[in-house]
């Protein structure tokens, strides 16, 4: 009888155990975040993660009544070390499904991956082209607008508002020049003139070069094509070369994280980019909502990064739900060709385009106010919709629907 | 007049590189240390300004700033760079650039990810206007501080008693020991001067570049060619070398401006090929 006794609680034992182990391992859904922790993008990849964060707060933490949980891999901005962590959570982890990248190369070596591996990928804060149209593949789609939406909002608007013989200044490497190369493409359309391009490489701290050729031109509008570090010494500088009073500046794209931080005076000019905090109240509450969660972030509002990895996030949520589990990339990647994202804090929903894999939102003009102090760096003047600029089959003939 | 406007701007640039290298150089050609630590001091003096000038002024901050830098190149020398005098300069190299990059993460936890912005003082906000002309009034007081910088530690080196033990402690450290000073002090002082000169250099970059952890990199490697050029532990030299790269970087923008930092390295390349120890440099403790 004893032995009987035993053997049974063994028994229960086993089944107790063998249960509770699948089960929980079956609760929990793992999504790869792969974005730059350390070194001189740590604090964009921190922003971006910060805005999936807050998404999957809105979910509850679930979804379809898993629990959701993040494994961070460190990218390093590199592309091979990304490449490398992405594989090892495929491996060790059974990870099918990951966002994030903010530099385009760490994008493209990530895409690389997924169509290898046949895993779900979405790209959140790489502008370059490329990504979507010579480098795209079917299991990876991108969360921010390409550099022609953006680089042609700006040309757009200055053109019809600003001038129409302008002055290139541009970061010399691929994304720096597609920028100058869409808002040229408008230039040349409308029938301006380009008085000079200064292309700058990259690491340039000191602008007092470029700037002395700027100045000593004639042009009407300054267009630049800039980012990083290297963007918020331009923007300083700028205003200490006094280049404001001289013509208008123009930025094919602006971060909002990088202008905060200056002082009122040099944040003049009018800048394109992905998201303003100040677009509609949603934008607004959001953002209040966001400095309470992240008091230490780069930026306390709604910005281009975190913004992206909040709209990823949702994407995702939402496209598991349509396929009915996370379990089946090619349902997954179905799921989101031609959905549209309502959760965007957006009037109208995020279009994810079936044949380029873009997400398809807004592009905004806002105006920096030199007297702006607190958040209010700048004011939101004009929205586009993306679609409106992005590269046309023409210009981008790939479809990914056919592959 | 741009052409002139360009060359003045060379100028005023390379006065600042001469400064920003000068506590690289005298470390170098004293201890015969590769002292890449030289970077994150310069960051720090930047970050302890920008935490310190709004309350305290800007030129209080500017003065008391770098005396808290020179404290950390004190510990640095006692604790790290101490242990590898007399081996093989790799070391230096290695557990120095090891420990910036550990500070560098240390700031970022500290400090926070975030770009810091910091104002020109008010008394050079304004511009210097001459007919087309026009320049930055900050840049001209930066040119003038690291100016009074290089001269400074050119009358100590050359002028003062100390100064030229200092001077001898560059071309034979052991004749100098045998003579009875205390190379270790000595060595140990120079730490603390370089990293002053750093985390002043810091200070006047702040204005421009604003504050962040990673901006002490790109210093690094402009300070170690202008050494190359311009000869190990040689003020001159140092000078000549500051100046050079200054006026390549704002001339060259007008021939080349896409490559206009690869022609630094092609000038460095050519007075290698041709003075090996740098335009004033001489043998040396490395040697």
């Amino acid at each position: 009888m004893k032995r009987l006794f035993c053997i049974s609680l063994l028994a229960l034992s086993f089944v107790a155990f063998g249960q509770a182990a699948p089960a929980g391992a079956a609760d929990v859904l793992k999504i790869g975040v792969v974005s730059p922790v350390s070194g001189n993008y740590g604090d964009h990849g921190a922003l971006e993660r910060a805005g999936m964060e807050m998404a999957l707060k809105e979910l509850g933490g679930t979804i379809l009544g898993k629990k959701v949980e993040f494994v961070v891999a460190d990218s390093e901005t590199n592309p091979d070390t990304a490449a490398r962590r992405v594989r090892g959570l495929i491996e060790k982890d059974g990870i099918k499904i990951f966002m994030g990248g903010v530099s385009s190369s760490v994008g493209m070596a990530i895409a690389a991956v997924a169509a290898e591996r046949k895993v779900l990928y979405i790209a959140t804060n790489g502008n370059s082209d490329e990504l979507t149209s010579t480098k795209a593949v079917r299991y990876m789609f991108r969360a921010a607008p390409s550099m022609a939406s953006l680089g042609r909002a700006a040309g757009t608007y200055a053109i019809e508002n600003l001038g129409k013989k302008w002055y290139f200044m541009t970061h010399d490497y691929s994304w720096g020049h597609s920028g100058t190369r869409w808002a040229r493409d408008v230039l040349k359309k409308s029938g301006g003139t380009e008085v000079g391009e200064v292309k700058f490489p990259m690491g340039t701290r000191d602008f007092s070069a470029q700037l002395l050729q700027v100045r000593n031109s004639d042009a009407e509008v300054l267009m630049i094509t800039c980012a990083g570090f290297d963007n918020v010494a331009l923007l300083k500088q700028l205003a200490e070369y006094r280049i404001h009073d001289k013509m208008k500046v123009v930025y094919t794209l602006q971060e909002f994280c990088d202008v905060y931080p200056l002082r009122a005076a040099e944040h003049r000019g009018y800048y394109a980019t992905e998201v303003s905090w100040d677009e509609n109240e949603q934008m607004k509450a959001a953002s209040k909502k966001f400095a309470e969660m992240f008091p230490k972030a780069a930026a306390p509002v709604i910005d281009n990064g975190n913004y992206n990895g909040y709209v990823a996030m949702m994407a995702i949520a939402e496209a598991i739900e349509k396929a009915g589990s996370a379990e089946n990339v090619e349902k997954l990647v179905t799921a989101l060709e031609g959905m549209e994202i309502k959760k965007n804090l957006r009037d109208k929903p995020t279009y994810i385009d079936p044949r380029t894999h873009q997400f398809l939102s807004k592009v905004v003009m806002v105006e920096g106010d030199p007297k702006g102090t607190g958040t209010a760096v700048w004011k939101l003047i004009k929205t586009y919709d993306a679609v409106q600029f992005d590269m046309t089959k023409e210009e981008n003939p790939i479809d990914l629907t056919k592959k | 007049m741009l052409e002139l406007s360009l060359f003045c701007n060379g100028i005023v640039l390379g006065l600042v590189y001469a400064a920003v290298a000068l506590g690289f150089s005298l470390v170098l050609g004293v201890s015969g240390v590769i002292n890449f630590s030289h970077g994150i001091t310069f960051t720090f003096g930047a970050y302890f300004f920008w935490a310190m000038y709004q309350t305290l002024g800007w030129i209080p901050a500017m003065i008391l700033s770098p005396m808290f830098v020179a404290l950390i190149g004190f510990f640095v020398e006692r604790l790290i760079i101490r242990r590898v005098y007399g081996q093989d300069p790799l070391f230096g190299l290695l557990i120095t650039l090891g420990f910036a990059m550990a500070m560098e993460e240390l700031i970022r936890m500290i400090f926070g990810p975030a770009t810091h912005n910091v104002n020109a003082p008010d008394f050079a906000n304004g511009v210097i206007i001459v007919g087309d002309f026009l320049y930055s009034q900050y840049r001209v007081f930066i040119a003038v501080v690291a100016a009074v910088m290089v001269a400074a530690v050119w009358v100590f080196t050359e002028k003062s008693k100390y100064g030229s033990v200092v001077k001898g402690g560059m071309f034979n450290s052991e004749m100098v020991g045998a003579l009875g000073h205390d190379l270790y002090r000595m060595r140990l002082y120079i730490m603390v001067l370089g990293s002053f000169i750093a985390g002043l250099s810091g200070i006047l970059a702040a204005p421009i570049w604003s504050v962040k952890s990673g901006m002490g990199n790109s210093i690094l490697m402009p300070s170690f060619l202008i050494v190359l050029m311009g000869g190990l532990g040689s003020i001159p030299g140092t000078l000549i070398g500051g100046l050079l790269v200054g006026i390549c970087l704002s001339m060259g923008t007008l021939v080349a401006p896409r490559f206009v930092d690869m022609i630094p390295y092609i000038l460095m390349g050519g007075i290698v090929y041709f003075w090996p120890r740098g335009l004033m440099g001489q043998q040396n403790i490395i040697e």
